[in-house]
């Protein structure tokens, strides 16, 4: 078990970093789907990532899952992957709205259409706040409707020592979806990212 | 004479935040709320001239408290200080009342303009 935390302050101040870039995010995913998205606090906790194929296995209990993940890098060793699950009952309803045809093949490009929108846009919202930036990796589909993807989470998880979980629900108002984003990142990378939040702490 | 100025806003780093972007000659007294709730109990036991309003807090969140401002009466001027900066939102809110919108992170800048356009400084 790792040592890494942070502290209250540090907590909050991520937590309000967060919420500013998902209001980023959230805007892009609203004019992308001409809908509204209702902002939820964002929830964000450490964790060891060999819990996380458990969480998230009990959450979408009886469900599939699609799980789209991204690479990030940015200045200072600041790494890492962000991932995307969305629940696939739910897509149905975002192909109605993009008007994508309803085979695999376009699931799947609407599913890294979207993922690519909502992850570089909330990165990109994260970074300036961190006087930092960003290049990415190509989205990538991780598991799809016929694979279980808690052992896909594990296998990918199993990488990274640490977990930025953060629990954001994109909730339209005219429409059921939502969807939850996890961000891997290694140890060097929060202590980094520790250092970055205590900078700005200390100049307020 | 000191306007009373209340901050609500569920982060301790968005309170401060605002607070030290606040302008030099903005002549306030400041008190914070970290919710919704507690931000009504302000309202309606103090004589508050101006509120920094966030937007997505738990309890209740700045929708709410911008409805029961109105639906209340309470005298007040309201600035929306959010994240949530969908056209939509910004619209809703100034039909609620609020009289500005800023969007988050809230800069120096952009706190003089808008207190400036108000008349407030």
């Amino acid at each position: 078990m790792t040592a890494l935390h942070f502290t209250e302050e540090q907590r909050d101040c991520l937590q309000e970093l967060v919420n500013v870039a998902m209001g980023q995010a959230s805007d892009k995913l609203a004019r992308y789907l001409a809908t509204m998205v209702h902002l939820q606090v964002p929830a964000i906790k450490l964790v060891d990532t060999q819990q996380l194929p458990q969480h998230f296995a009990q959450r979408y209990q009886q469900q599939s899952v699609s799980l789209i993940s991204m690479g990030f890098f940015g200045d200072q060793g600041l790494r890492g992957e962000a991932i995307m699950l969305y629940q696939l009952a739910n897509v149905d309803v975002l192909a109605r709205l993009l008007e994508y045809s309803d085979d695999d093949s376009s699931e799947a490009e609407m599913l890294t259409d979207i993922s690519s929108v909502l992850t570089t846009t909330f990165l990109n919202g994260l970074a300036e706040q961190l006087d930092n930036s960003f290049s990415y990796a190509a989205p990538r589909i991780l598991s799809s409707r016929d694979q279980h993807f808690a052992d896909k989470l594990a296998a990918t998880a199993q990488q990274w020592q640490l977990a930025l979980q953060v629990d954001i629900r994109y909730q339209l108002t005219d429409y059921s979806f939502h969807c939850d984003m996890i961000l891997l990142i290694p140890g060097e990378a929060v202590l980094r990212l520790r250092q970055m939040l205590d900078q700005i702490l200390a100049s307020f | 004479m000191a306007l009373n100025v209340l901050i609500c806003d569920d982060s301790l780093l968005a309170r401060n935040q605002l607070k030290k972007s606040l302008p030099a000659d903005f002549d306030a007294t400041i008190v914070t709320a970290s919710n919704g709730l507690e931000a009504l109990t302000v309202l309606q036991t103090q004589d508050i001239g101006l509120v920094f309003l966030d937007l997505t807090m738990p309890e209740l969140d700045g929708v709410g408290v911008l409805e029961a401002i109105k639906a209340q009466a309470l005298d007040c001027l309201v600035i929306v200080v959010s994240a949530d900066i969908q056209p939509q939102m910004q619209q809703r809110v100034m039909e609620l009342g609020a009289l500005a919108f800023i969007q988050k992170p809230a800069s120096a800048d952009k706190l003089a303009a808008v207190l400036h356009k108000y008349g407030l400084i």
